[in-house]
């Protein structure tokens, strides 16, 4: 289903949101970073953003969040399931929404983790179209246009919004707004045409991911893996802004009281030296090489027919060591 | 599902991930740093429900200490018990080393695939153990005990480094002297060739019993690949050696079966610590294994 929302009637639609849930919407923060902030109005906001820092999966794993308390005299571990609160994301671009129907298939497919559903289920997405920058691969990825994965989806026209209605959630945000849509005219289907035309030729970095399963299968022993090592810091950054990672760790942190206490689970990073050391003190990724190298297979390879890795460019423009993740890649299979 | 609420989602979850109490009814010390427990499930529903096959794991929480994959190492005869063999290695089994009879445990699982025993029917055991490795193998040797007329001669391999250091010793000490008469060869093999207690059993069954790695065992016996499947759990090193005793007798890739250790936080294939293999095949230890065969192996970089 397709619709049109005229600029003059924007604010008033963004406005209703708010009686949905809360909004978060991309905020600039200073320079060029960008993260998803409770927003009351449309200014705060800067809908040109090219990626936030961290990616949308913090509203579904949180950095941090509790599993269960616990009451040794009571005896119980209680799931940590409070008052659920609708969200509302607002401008999320194509490749996070690809990366959150991974996630979806990992956390809510088999064996269904009841604090990532919860969230996920009390969740209104709304993206919004983006022009690629110098690190946007998207396009190769197969990412750069979601056709699912959302609820409405707004491509900027010159006078007003192209909306795409992708679920029955969407729909009845319409419907509640009914008298601030309009049926798109021809003018207006051409302009969406021609933008996302337009906007495919942007794209200035590519990377071929036909058979780079295989590629990196190869490339095994590549002395690349080695070479990156040396410039990594291990520091993980990769990890955390990826939208696609997902390794959390689990801890139990117990009260001052001695008897009641919480079950953690917070984020890690499969390039921290801990992350497959098992009790006794054997690691089975025991240096950085091997560590980064299983990063980027891990990126490189498939879930259920979809890659790891959507092509966001958070890794790259984040790294402190400058390692770029694409340019690596192409080293590793041969094209550089 | 808009308002869900609390009630509906938990009864949406999947009582796999379900934390659920275990009273601890009998420990025991079986040698300095492993001890086997049976716990006891709380709830007598849940215990119904609780099916596992020998080779899979449990997560077992220690409140405010945390939580560990530990193997199961029996078969399934009672439903309200369940026999776990746990060395005291890191914080939380040094905290369930610290329990008594009568303390809680929480079990969540059972996790991974377990070893194929079904498809093993009609064929003969090979099973290779070392160390705390004989736990896992411990489900399949009474599986197959159990269902004795479903399976060939069974022959078992344990490598331990003293005698002090051997688990389940009354019980596999029986099948060392007795277990022909049910069709199993026990073999013993230890790596302390000082120790007194492991020379005396050598020198009395010195067809069963000598000093060394598990691998020299192999020297003891004749086995035929044929209508053979081979079962092995040890220390990650122990694999490899193996594995090549084994392809020298002509075992197939296939035929070979070994469960494997790595970290595993969530034993669902979720938090990702257990990652294993290369970009055309990733794997998850504790979901697509623990279980996998040689074949695996040889298609799934750094498994073993």
């Amino acid at each position: 289903m397709y619709k049109k929302l005229a600029k003059t009637e924007f604010p008033r639609f963004f406005e209703g949101l708010g009686n949905l849930g809360k909004v978060y919407g991309p905020v600039n923060i200073e320079g060029s970073t960008y993260e998803f902030r409770e927003v009351q109005s449309p200014e705060e906001m800067d809908l040109k953003y090219t990626r936030t820092m961290i990616p949308p999966k913090k509203f579904f794993l949180g950095t941090k969040e509790t599993m269960y308390t616990f009451d040794e005299e009571k005896a119980v571990y209680t799931p940590a399931i409070g008052k659920q609160e609708k969200t509302i994301i607002f401008g999320i671009h194509a490749c996070d929404i690809h990366a959150l129907k991974l996630l979806d298939k990992v956390y809510m497919d088999e064996l269904m983790d009841l604090f990532y559903t919860m969230k996920r289920r009390n969740t209104i997405l709304i993206g919004i179209s983006c022009h690629p920058d110098e690190y946007c691969f998207c396009k190769s990825m197969g990412t750069s246009y979601a056709t699912d994965g959302f609820d409405l989806f707004l491509h900027e026209l010159s006078d007003g919004y192209f909306v795409r209605v992708g679920s029955e959630k969407g729909h009845q945000i319409i419907e509640a707004n009914k008298p601030l849509f309009i049926d798109a005219d021809e003018k207006d289907v051409e302009e969406f045409k021609m933008n996302e035309k337009k906007r495919l030729e942007e794209f200035n970095l590519e990377l071929n991911v036909l058979g780079l399963q295989d590629m990196l299968d190869l490339a095994y022993e590549s002395p690349v893996w080695q070479e990156t090592a040396d410039e990594c810091f291990g520091c993980g950054t990769c990890n955390l802004t990826c939208p696609t990672c997902r390794c959390y760790d689990v801890v139990d942190y117990v009260g001052l009281d001695l008897k009641t206490g919480e079950r953690v689970r917070r984020w890690d990073s499969c390039m921290l030296r801990k992350h497959g050391l098992v009790a006794g003190g054997l690691n089975f990724r025991p240096t950085r090489t091997e560590r980064l190298r299983n990063r980027f297979n891990c990126k490189g390879s498939l879930t259920e027919g979809m890659l790891n890795c959507v092509g966001c460019g958070r890794c790259t423009v984040y790294c402190p060591a400058e390692i770029n993740f694409v340019e690596v890649m192409k080293k590793v299979i041969g094209e550089l | 599902m808009e308002e869900g609420g609390k009630a509906a989602l938990s009864k949406i979850a999947p009582k796999e991930l379900v934390l659920s109490p275990a009273k601890i009814v009998k420990s025991e010390n079986m040698t300095e740093i492993e001890k086997h427990l049976e716990l006891e499930f709380q709830d007598k529903d849940y215990a119904k429900g609780f099916v596992y096959k020998p080779g899979q794991f449990v997560e077992v929480s220690v409140m405010g200490v945390g939580e560990a994959p530990i193997s199961i190492c029996a078969a399934r005869k009672n439903p309200d018990i369940l026999e776990l063999c746990v060395r005291r290695v890191g914080r939380v089994t040094n905290a369930i080393h610290r329990l008594k009879v009568g303390d809680l445990l929480w079990i969540r699982g059972p996790y991974g695939n377990g070893f194929p025993m079904e498809k093993m029917e009609g064929s003969n055991l090979l099973l290779v153990g070392g160390g705390l490795g004989i736990a896992p193998l411990r489900g399949v040797l009474q599986h197959a005990l159990m269902n004795r007329e479903k399976y060939g001669e069974i022959l078992v391999l344990y490598g331990i480094r003293c005698y002090t250091a051997m688990l389940f010793r009354d019980e596999f000490l029986h099948l060392f002297y007795e277990g022909d008469k049910q069709n199993v060869k026990f073999y013993l093999s230890y790596e302390d060739s000082s120790d007194k207690a492991c020379y005396e059993l050598a020198c009395e069954r010195s067809d069963r019993c000598m000093s060394g790695v598990v691998t020299k065992l192999f020297q003891l016996m004749k086995i035929s690949a044929e209508d053979t499947y081979a079962v092995i759990c040890g220390p990650p090193i122990m694999y490899k050696f193996v594995v090549k005793e084994l392809l020298q007798r002509n075992f197939s890739p296939k035929q070979i079966y070994m469960t494997l250790e790595r970290r595993m936080k969530c034993g669902v294939g979720k938090c990702g610590h257990c990652i294993i293999g290369s970009g055309s095949n990733i794997k998850y230890v504790c979901k697509d294994g623990p279980v996998f065969t040689y074949w695996d192996a040889l298609n799934t970089k750094g498994m073993i």
